[in-house]
């Protein structure tokens, strides 16, 4: 687990409460949660279990059928835009056009974002610069590698400087080396003062870099909290005991 | 789909058994089967059944006025030989159309070629496979011709068989030698995209010929059909006796025509087999492996962050559209088909101001409405436009006007030149031509499904409500430029009614797709 410190009685930055989503089967079924500002929170599950509906909900991408989500304090069904505008959200799947170039798409998703250009060139070049996406901003993103387009989602997602972001399985598909800079992205992110949920299939990588873990199954939170208060809970040892001990024992 | 007979008891690994498998793939990918089901559903086969017995009926009525005329025996060749030619353009079309999906999009030549099985075996089959592929349709349409021909005494009409087999076999190894050719020049990315834009004008082909040769003959000649007619019967290059019309000949049984159409194909076969083996089990995998766009470095990356939410939906789906040729290729080929409109405006001084009147706000309903099906129902990344806190109504306004400029610019220039000819019905057109254009983008944004960009062409299909939608608007604002510029010409007693009736079918089809339009899930 990251020493990254968090202030525990810090106020929420995501707050779900009593959420419910269902697709003929409850996908989401009565959940709630509470990330602080400032925290790195995973999210794991089994497959199936709801994460992705309750992320997509987060984003206001899905209504809720009932319950409420929280960005900061702000409702996110009375005023999505105040929320949007502080979060960013990166899917499993990149959220791209295959047809424009790095430097065009960062363009467009600032111009989403309201952002002036003043603040977005900079930023962007950092960003392209950070993530090694420099030498390719000349090329159209469709010929990209797998970790070069999450990487460009990635720069997408922190354009804006969200304080929330979100993440869906970022470390899908990506080499060593590309795994790492997203990463220590998502860490200096956190340090730099903003929040992170990311949902994981590698445990190692919640193990590693999560201040909280929550787990959900069916729909439902099951457990929650640090590492060392999971381990406590289930006499287990690695993350991967924990995690199989829970979502296996119900 | 379970395998045919013939294939079902064939050894594994054997040609047959090979021939099998690319014809389930072909199956997976027709477009009677959409849905890639392992079956026919029993209404395609219904209908299939229906339509080849219907094609019968027709072809007897066909042969019974035929009957025993003796200039008919003379120009038979020519009437059996004029729509074989015809579908050979559209059989090249469709080879190269699948030659670019064996080879790049199936995914499975890793695994033929990485098998123990000999890789001109591989080849060879995939090649008969695009040839079946291909004239399996021909076979449908043109076998009742055959088959009646035998009731009426000529079973040197059975020949047809053949010569269609013949005539998609050439189409197959054109279209692979062609693609292949292709790829060595320009890579396999290239390829892609300029086999289907060929494809596309293959298909076209005939049509843009026949329209050019109106247009070029128009001016020199104004019986230009006339002395064409009369080429074909005084023994020109296109009498009964040429060479051109070597396969009708084939097709009615005569049999040395027929044995060169065969061994015609025959020769393609075994020589396409023979020059290009090699390279499609090597150079065609580096090429793939290679196939990487690699741009030109073009100094440090510059960002133009756009001051209005507007300007940037707008730019972006510019790009989009102007970065896929083939797109392009698919929608601009729609236009095509009214290309006489335009020849009628640059040939006459005098063109009649109606059929202008319909063809403008035709058009440019026609363009809107495939470029806002791009723009709205074929977002990319729908989910970050939905996660962004850029007000979606303004979003959508945006793609409306990206898709609804390049038809106005289209136009601006024709528009012009009536309204400072006819100033009058100039602007009635106008009126036409927006209305036109408006309610095409509406209808798609309230009716539109998502869907991804290659289904463009089977769009129509997919969402059979918001066709039949845009069709009726096309239509109603067709008839409404015609009749509105009718008002304005001497002797237009009922245009005022008939327009007054297209605007009202207009204004009702705008209502019923709002009525009926998609609310988000």
């Amino acid at each position: 687990m990251t020493d990254l410190q968090f202030d525990k009685h810090a106020p929420s930055a995501l707050r779900l409460h009593g959420l419910h989503k269902s697709f003929g089967r409850p996908a989401v079924d009565g959940l709630d949660l509470e990330v602080r500002r400032g925290e790195l929170y995973a999210l794991l599950g089994p497959n199936g279990a709801g994460k992705t509906t309750t992320l997509r909900m987060v984003t206001g991408l899905l209504a809720p059928d009932a319950g409420q989500v929280e960005v900061f304090g702000i409702d996110m069904a009375r005023d999505p835009a105040a929320a949007k505008r502080r979060l960013a959200y990166l899917p499993d799947d990149p959220m791209l056009y295959g047809k424009l170039k790095p430097t065009e798409y960062l363009e467009f998703v600032a111009g989403l974002w309201g952002m002036r250009a003043e603040d977005a060139e900079p930023r962007a070049h950092r960003l392209l610069d950070w993530l090694d996406l420099t030498p390719h901003a000349h090329e159209l993103s469709e010929g990209f590698s797998r970790g070069m387009k999450q990487k460009l989602a990635l720069a997408g997602a922190l354009i804006h400087e969200p304080e929330l972001l979100i993440l869906d399985e970022p470390l899908t598909g990506l080499d060593a080396a590309a795994a790492r800079q997203v990463k220590d992205l998502l860490l200096s992110h956190v340090e730099g003062g903003g929040t992170v949920i990311l949902t994981t299939h590698i445990l190692e990588v919640a193990e590693r870099l999560a201040q909280r873990i929550g787990i959900i199954r069916q729909g439902r939170l099951i457990a929650e909290g640090t590492l060392a208060e999971l381990r406590e809970r289930t006499q287990g040892g690695s993350l991967e005991d924990v995690f199989l001990q829970l979502t296996e024992s119900r | 789909m379970k395998a045919l007979p013939p294939f079902r008891n064939a050894a594994p690994g054997s040609a047959l058994w090979l021939l099998g498998h690319e014809l389930r793939h072909a199956w997976y990918g027709a477009a009677v089967n959409r849905a890639g089901k392992r079956r026919p559903a029993t209404t395609t086969l219904v209908i299939g059944l229906l339509g080849w017995v219907a094609l019968h009926a027709f072809a007897y009525a066909l042969l019974s006025k035929l009957g025993d005329a003796a200039r008919a025996d003379r120009l038979l060749a020519v009437a059996a030989g004029a729509p074989l030619l015809i579908s050979s353009t559209f059989m090249l079309s469709q080879a190269l159309r699948s030659s670019v999906i064996v080879l790049f999009e199936r995914g499975d030549l890793d695994l033929l070629l990485s098998s123990p099985l000999p890789s001109r075996s591989v080849f060879a089959t995939r090649l008969l496979g695009v040839a079946v592929s291909t004239g399996t349709l021909y076979m449908f349409l043109f076998s009742p011709f055959a088959n009646v021909g035998l009731v009426f005494g000529r079973p040197g009409w059975l020949a047809i068989y053949p010569v269609v087999g013949a005539l998609a076999t050439l189409a197959a190894c054109i279209g692979m030698l062609l693609t292949l050719l292709l790829v060595r020049l320009l890579g396999a990315r290239r390829t892609r995209v300029v086999a289907q834009v060929v494809a596309a004008l293959a298909g076209a082909a005939l049509f843009l010929l026949t329209q050019a040769y109106n247009f070029v003959s128009r001016g020199s000649d104004p019986n230009a059909t006339a002395h064409l007619t009369k080429r074909l019967i005084a023994g020109g290059m296109l009498a009964p006796d040429s060479l051109l019309w070597l396969p009708g000949r084939a097709a009615l049984g005569d049999i040395l025509p027929l044995l060169a159409v065969v061994l015609l194909a025959v020769a393609a076969f075994a020589l396409t087999l023979k020059r290009t083996h090699r390279f499609f089990v090597h150079g065609l995998q580096e090429a793939a492996s290679t196939s990487r766009a690699r741009a030109r470095p073009g100094g440090p990356p510059r960002l133009r962050v756009r001051h209005s939410l507007f300007d940037t939906v707008v730019i972006k789906e510019w790009r989009l559209i102007a970065r896929d040729p083939h797109l392009v290729s698919q929608v601009l080929l729609q236009l095509i088909y009214l290309a006489p409109m335009l020849f009628l405006i640059l040939s006459k001084g005098d063109a009649p101001l109606a059929p202008i009147g319909a063809s403008l706000p035709l058009l440019c309903a026609s363009l809107t409405a495939s470029l806002a099906w791009i723009m709205i129902s074929a977002e990319d990344a729908p989910d970050l436009l939905l996660s962004a806190p850029a007000p979606l109504r303004l979003i959508r306004l945006a793609k409306l006007a990206a898709a609804a400029m390049p038809p106005l610019l289209l136009v601006a220039l024709p528009l012009a030149w009536l309204v400072v000819r006819a100033p009058v019905a100039g602007l009635m057109v106008c009126f036409a031509v927006s209305g036109a254009v408006l309610e095409a983008g509406l209808i798609v944004l309230w009716l539109g499904r998502p869907a991804p960009r290659s289904n463009f062409k089977v769009r129509g299909k997919e969402n059979f409500v918001c066709t039949v939608f845009e069709m009726v608007n096309i239509l109603s604002w067709g008839a409404a430029g015609w009749l509105l510029v009718a008002m304005t010409l001497p002797d237009s007693d009922m245009s005022a009614l008939g327009a007054a009736a297209a605007l009202a079918a207009a204004s009702v089809t705008l209502l019923l797709a709002w009525l009926f339009r998609r609310r988000p899930g």
